[in-house]
């Protein structure tokens, strides 16, 4: 059955909740001109694997990422799914730790981390738990009623733009040797491999994911370019999320309410409450297939506790910025070797499928 | 003879309504066994006389008579058709039970306007105890050779009716035959009521969303029909119950059709938002008031603090205290005979509008949002459903008084995901029927 409304929802949701943190602030750091060609490149990356990835998929319907790995020997899917795993789980502790951080900073700042940390973990394992269907399902409901207040406030974000600060055009490619801008693609990498999960149980059409990348472009481009073209390129280096401070100075009279940023944040926050219980549910369906022997229900909740006592032990921001620039190294080997690892599987077994035949 | 005699009479002995007359027809003493209480005896014997000195015109024999008057069957079934309220019909000479339907006292109400729903542009017939009634009322509303229906008689000691209706042609033939296999399966167990019958088919009785879609209208049970529900009626239960329940039930009435299309959204639209009022702006006042008064304009907030002035304790427990008292006004009002009923609105009415707020114990803001959801709430189609909503708002409420807008958010998230976990009969809940004559969201 085609299911690719429910496919494109979260792909959206996911990348909405990543792109307005820290994408911002990392592409801000690692250049003072021309950011559009750092977004361009991480946007181009992030196209050409997308589309590896997806025809690599194509190659095996019905089958998921795992189920190929397995496919194609014992030594492939531990170089491949072992990484993935890490990744996954690495990415998982940093979204909790890294978003009841800036929680905290923004709006609850008297309730202690562990709480929201509890708070953000409980609800998404008891996401997790219910399954795959039910991730899915919870997305378009949190589309429905999320969606329009997020679109809401980052069209009420243009209130204060001087298009001014669009120049100067050119681009010194200097951003290449900043740390900042490998953290950037974090962005890009975090809601992608998901497509290569869902694959037994929703099926989708490769043309309408990549639709939705293409309706995700406007949001990288202007979620930078908004604290630019409000407060400048020298003030809004300054600022660790540049577009939350932009969205904090939005003044609308008729809403009753004087912070904004409160609703965008808040409904970004159920889209990341989606995407820890969809990496959730990616990991334990790796170790699931490892271990068979064990129920999945307890796989998740241990995983979710282990979570939570690696997230008590980071004590600062400071380290979370650590951990997830040595997460880096571990997102570029996701982000490229997988796709292309899966095409080459793919066409592969399609070569061999040809030879059989013949 | 005797045999079959003394078993029924010891059966029943112990009822003072239970009767056992001697008698004749065409010079064959016979017994007529059945309950005073059900059975008009008098008016029977006279309609049986009348039947009888019909067929002697026409020279039969008593054994002809007899099987014109009813079937013969063994005393376990005999002693069963008695509580439903046959006639026995026992020979003395002959080791016989025929079983006859008499003049039964009318112990059935007519068919009547509604008591739980209100209907605003629509039949106003309403489903009653009886089963056939039942049966016959959808039968009326639909002219389609595609209904059918099948019964089944469920519980060990206590039997129970009940009966099974679908049209052929809309409805999942897979979805009907899972019904039928879970209710055969336990036909053993006593089903009595709501609860028992959902576990008889497989639900799980913690779930705080009702499993089956409850209407009294025939109309609206017809609408579930065409769009290829299953509808089951239990015996002696004035309301029919569809299955499965998907979460757009809540918004969506047959009569809203009845409206020009604009007016039919804006009324969904209107009971979407009214569910959604009644969830969140509890848990926001909560929120507002204690956690993150610094997200309204300061002149709003300012009105807020000054209306809460003098309470004495947290916002939480203000209401909490409130809500529970609401909650006991509408439970009480539900259980008072209609004539004590209006003193409690009007002893309620003081508490809640005057005297609390002048007491300094809660603030003015508290009751008109206490109102508001009040009346948001009961836009929601059907009771059970405005019970979910309900308990739903205490999670909330909860949640909110810990982690403020975020406890709201992070609710919704978890309502959402609970609605979206729920399945019955491997149709989600959120499952959306998308038929042409409907504009489907949500």
């Amino acid at each position: 059955m085609d299911k690719s409304l429910h496919v494109i929802v979260m792909y959206i949701l996911t990348h909405l909740a990543l792109i307005f943190f820290v994408y911002p602030g990392n592409i801000i750091d690692s250049t003072t001109q021309g950011h559009w060609a750092a977004i361009f490149i991480g946007v181009a990356v992030h196209f050409i694997f997308i589309y590896l990835y997806m025809k690599g998929l194509s190659f095996f319907p019905k089958k998921d990422l795992i189920s190929i790995y397995f496919g194609a020997g014992k030594i492939v899917s531990i170089i491949f799914l072992l990484p993935l795993a890490c990744y996954l789980l690495m990415i998982n502790i940093i979204t909790i730790r890294a978003y009841s951080e800036i929680i905290t900073i923004v709006f609850l700042s008297n309730t202690p981390l562990w709480a929201i940390m509890a708070l953000l973990l409980s609800i998404s394992t008891f996401i997790a738990i219910s399954g795959i269907e039910t991730i899915f399902r919870t997305g378009i409901l949190l589309m429905i009623l999320f969606l329009p207040p997020v679109l809401f406030v980052f069209f009420a974000s243009f209130q204060n733009v001087d298009w001014h600060y669009f120049l100067p055009l050119n681009s010194d490619l200097g951003f290449f040797a900043k740390r900042e801008f490998y953290q950037s693609f974090f962005a890009f990498s975090g809601g992608f491999i998901f497509l290569g999960f869902v694959q037994p149980y929703f099926s989708y059409s490769r043309k309408k994911i990549l639709l939705a990348a293409v309706a995700l472009v406007p949001f990288f481009i202007f979620s930078v370019y908004i604290p630019i073209l409000t407060f400048g390129q020298a003030t809004a280096s300054l600022f660790t999320l540049p577009y939350v401070v932009v969205v904090d100075t939005i003044n609308i009279n008729w809403l009753m309410f004087d912070r904004v940023t409160m609703f965008f944040l808040l409904s970004l926050i159920t889209f990341i409450f989606l995407f820890i219980s969809l990496i959730q549910w990616k990991t334990v369906r790796i170790i699931n297939k490892c271990i068979p022997a064990v129920n999945s229900v307890y796989v998740i909740v241990a995983l979710s506790l282990f979570t939570y006592l690696v997230c008590l032990f980071i004590p600062n921001w400071k380290e979370v910025k650590n951990l997830f620039w040595w997460n880096s190294m571990l997102r570029f080997y996701i982000l490229i070797a997988i796709p292309i690892s899966v095409y080459m599987i793919g066409l592969h077994s399609k070569r061999g499928g040809k030879q059989n035949d013949g | 003879m005797d045999a079959i005699l003394s078993e029924i009479t010891n059966k029943f002995a112990e009822n003072e309504d239970f009767f056992i007359e001697r008698s004749e027809l065409l010079d064959v003493p016979v017994f007529f066994l059945g309950f005073h209480s059900l059975i008009d005896l008098t008016k029977t014997k006279t309609n049986i006389q009348r039947n009888i000195n019909h067929t002697i015109a026409t020279k039969a024999s008593l054994e002809d008579c007899l099987t014109l008057l009813g079937e013969e069957k063994n005393v376990e079934d005999a002693a069963l058709s008695i509580l439903e309220g046959k006639l026995i019909i026992c020979l003395e000479v002959d080791s016989k039970c025929i079983v006859t339907a008499p003049v039964s006292k009318p112990l059935n109400r007519s068919i009547e306007p509604p008591t739980n729903e209100n209907v605003l542009l629509g039949s106003l017939n309403s489903f009653t105890e009886e089963l056939e009634a039942n049966l016959g009322l959808v039968r009326k509303q639909i002219l389609s050779e595609h209904l059918r229906s099948k019964s089944f008689t469920v519980g060990r000691t206590q039997k129970k009716k009940l009966s099974l209706l679908y049209l052929e042609d809309s409805t999942d033939r897979k979805l009907v035959q899972q019904v039928i296999k879970r209710i055969e399966a336990n036909q053993e167990k006593a089903i009595q009521n709501i609860q028992s019958l959902a576990k008889a088919l497989g639900f799980s009785s913690w779930g705080i969303v009702s499993k089956f879609n409850i209407t009294e209208l025939p109309q609206e049970a017809v609408f579930y029909l065409k769009k290829g529900r299953v509808v089951l009626f239990l015996d002696q239960f004035p309301a029919a119950l569809i299955l499965p329940k998907l979460l757009w039930d809540m918004f969506v009435l047959e009569s809203d059709n009845n409206h020009p299309a604009p007016m039919m959204i804006a009324l969904r639209l209107l009971r979407i938002f009214g569910a959604l009022i009644t969830l969140i702006l509890p848990g926001l006042y909560v929120a507002l008031v204690a956690i993150n008064p610094e997200i309204l304009q300061i002149e709003l907030a300012l009105s807020i603090a000054k209306s809460r002035e003098g309470v004495p304790y947290p916002a939480f427990v203000e209401i909490i205290i409130m809500l529970i008292v609401l909650e006991l006004i509408l439970e009480a009002s539900a259980r008072l005979p209609k004539t004590i009923g209006p003193t409690i609105t009007m002893v309620g009415g003081i508490i809640l509008g005057q005297a609390v707020v002048e007491a300094k114990l809660v603030s003015n803001l508290l009751i008109i949002i206490l109102a508001a959801t009040t009346i948001a709430t009961s836009t929601v189609i059907g009771f059970q459903n405005l019970l979910t909503i309900r308990l739903c708002k205490y999670a909330m409420v909860i949640l909110a008084s810990i982690f403020g807008v975020l406890g709201i958010i992070s609710g919704l998230v978890l309502i959402s995901a609970y609605l979206a976990s729920i399945k019955s009969f491997s149709i989600p809940f959120l499952h959306i029927q998308s038929t042409k004559d409907e504009a489907d969201h949500g």
